[in-house]
């Protein structure tokens, strides 16, 4: 064998690794995926997508604080959340530009111009809270 | 369709204004003539992500709201003074040479082709690969479109800081001390972000994703042509890109948000320009390299690691252009790393520590590194040793070989100083971080294979 043949059989042995190392079942998936969701607004394809995967629930706690935080607002302080990097990168994310922080309890977290959302139940009684929904509620600014 | 077609068509004028843009300045970086067409579609790309990249600082220093109308006004600027810098020369072929003659110092390049080979327009293969290389492009398209970035590093890190700046309209205190984010990083990556979200109006990072598909085009574009313009047949070029086009370690969903795709195609830029400087090819070898230097510079910390090595490989095999070379490649990088000084990090590193380190760390780093691949990588890295030792030695070939070498070593070494151990680090980024280096080294591996 010459060695441009040599060469050329490595080449398309390599090319052929590259091709069957493919994961190709994903792709009708992923193909049925974006026909779904390429409707719906950018929120919900993030809730649907695997940057979520690990709590969509939480997901939708932090776009319902998103879209309920006054321009005022300083920064948002987040209460009863799991604090594994997940969950902390995600509401950094989801909310920037604003500074988000971890509390633990509601009421050593009541700094001025702030936020406090709160993950989950339990609910308080209606006074001062500024939006409320099936995952948590919020409250603040407080002056 | 229209919540994300809309998005996506928007970010898609943007993208293909910066294009436009990288196109009226490329005309002083490369040759103008069909051999350097492929290679001048990818560098304008680059050029005007840079330009992008470049404006949002700019903007922000003068405390202005980046906008059209601003960029407009740079892009007008930066066209004109690109248009006064001198035009670029050609070396003449030698006596007798034939069209078919790479450019450039006749003395560094192989012989030209025989006449006819390496040809073979609308032959099976072509079309076979031109239509591999097409669907590779579609598959990381879909693959990087299917939903909004989602890779942790993009939530944690890149797409962070692009939201945070965009929405900010400046770069807040906290991020120079939010350790998760990386503050030591460079801000070439969040700044290209931001850009695109002035000019489009908002952030949407589902649409954004667009800019991956089009840099694998870019990298793909560049490889072939400059493959071509080495003297490589058309037909091993297009092998050589279509393996590209399908390799999934880097084209992946995962890596889409990242800075592995863009930072690939920046290295295959510096290694190409840095090759084309050292033979003196054509008048714009220095300036791309001082372009690509500060792209990738600007993209991830270790561009920076990469000028150095190409400033030494400039100091090796220079000759007469050694500091020329070395220079273009390393002053470039320093000004942009200098450049992040008002932004730079608050805080100590946190994963590296360089009292760590010790002979037992590397071994560790080594050992890791070892059992990390499966039998596919290594049948793979397997057949491209194979490839290297059947080509010729090519003095391009032998120093974009080197240059990867230096990337893969830096990449093995560096987990020896990390602080939650070297196999922690070599779990978490060997894997994605080489496969950075796949574009150069086809350009490394197929360049030994000249004229067949």
């Amino acid at each position: 064998m010459t060695r441009r043949a040599a060469a050329g059989a490595a080449a398309a042995l390599l090319l052929a690794l590259v091709l069957a190392s493919h994961t190709w079942a994903e792709l009708p998936r992923r193909a049925r995926v974006l026909a779904a969701f390429a409707p719906k607004e950018l929120a919900v394809r993030r809730l649907g997508g695997s940057g979520t995967a690990f709590d969509r629930r939480y997901f939708s706690f932090l776009e319902n604080v998103r879209r309920s935080i006054p321009p005022s607002a300083k920064g948002v302080v987040i209460v009863h959340v799991p604090d594994d990097p997940a969950h902390v990168y995600l509401a950094n994310y989801a909310l920037a530009p604003r500074e988000v922080t971890f509390g633990f309890a509601t009421n050593n977290v009541r700094v001025s111009g702030v936020i406090v959302a709160t993950y989950g139940p339990p609910f308080p009684p209606d006074a001062g809270v500024l939006a409320r929904f099936p995952e948590g509620y919020v409250e603040g600014p407080f002056p | 369709m229209t919540s994300f077609l809309l998005p996506l068509l928007r970010t898609g004028i943007a993208l293909l204004a910066l294009a436009a843009t990288g196109w009226a300045m490329a005309g002083k970086f490369v040759p103008p003539g069909p051999r350097f067409h492929a290679e001048r579609i990818g560098w304008s790309y680059a050029l005007g992500c840079g330009l992008l990249i470049a404006f949002v600082p700019s903007s922000l220093l003068i405390g202005a709201r980046p906008n059209w109308i601003g960029f407009v006004v740079l892009a007008a600027l930066a066209i004109g003074l690109s248009r006064s810098l001198a035009p670029l020369t050609l070396p003449s072929p030698p006596a007798g040479g034939r069209g078919e003659m790479p450019l450039g110092n006749p003395a560094h390049f192989e012989p030209p082709l025989p006449a006819g080979e390496g040809r073979g327009e609308g032959s099976p293969t072509r079309v076979l690969l031109l239509l591999l290389i097409l669907l590779g492009v579609a598959i990381y398209a879909l693959r990087a479109l299917t939903e909004p970035m989602w890779a942790n590093d993009f939530i944690a890190i890149w797409g962070l800081k692009g939201k945070t700046i965009f929405g900010a309209v400046g770069y807040p205190e906290r991020l120079r001390s939010l350790e998760f984010a990386h503050p030591e990083y460079p801000l070439g990556l969040p700044l290209l972000y931001a850009g695109i979200s002035f000019l489009t109006g908002r952030w949407d990072d589902h649409a954004m994703a667009l800019i991956f598909p089009l840099f694998q085009v870019a990298t793909l574009l560049v490889l072939f042509g400059w493959l071509r313009r080495r003297g490589v047949s058309a037909a091993v070029a297009g092998l050589s890109a279509a393996t590209v086009a399908w390799f999934e370690p880097l084209y992946s969903g995962f890596l889409t948000g990242m800075a592995e795709v863009p930072l690939s195609f920046g290295i295959l830029l510096f290694g190409a320009a840095l090759v084309d400087a050292l033979d003196d090819s054509d008048g714009g070898a220095l300036r791309r390299l001082a372009f690509a230097a500060a792209l990738i510079a600007a993209l991830k910390n270790e561009g920076l690691f990469l000028a150095v090595a190409g400033a030494l490989l400039a100091l090796i095999f220079g000759r007469g252009r050694r500091w020329k070379v070395a220079l273009s490649a390393f002053g470039p990088a320093l000004l942009v790393r200098a450049l992040h000084l008002p932004w730079r990090s608050r805080i100590p590193v946190a994963d590296l520590d360089p009292g760590l380190f010790s002979a037992e760390r590397l071994w560790d780093s080594l050992a890791a590194a070892a059992m990390l691949p499966g039998w596919p990588a290594w049948a793979g890295l397997g057949l491209l040793l194979t490839l290297i030792a059947l080509g010729d030695r090519v003095p391009a070939g032998k120093r974009l070989l080197l240059l990867v070498a230096c990337a893969a070593a830096a990449y093995v070494v560096i987990p020896a100083f990390a602080v939650r151990g070297p196999a922690w680090l070599i779990e978490t980024t060997l894997l994605r971080t080489t496969a950075a280096l796949a574009p150069l080294a086809a350009a490394a591996v197929a360049v030994r294979f000249p004229g067949r």
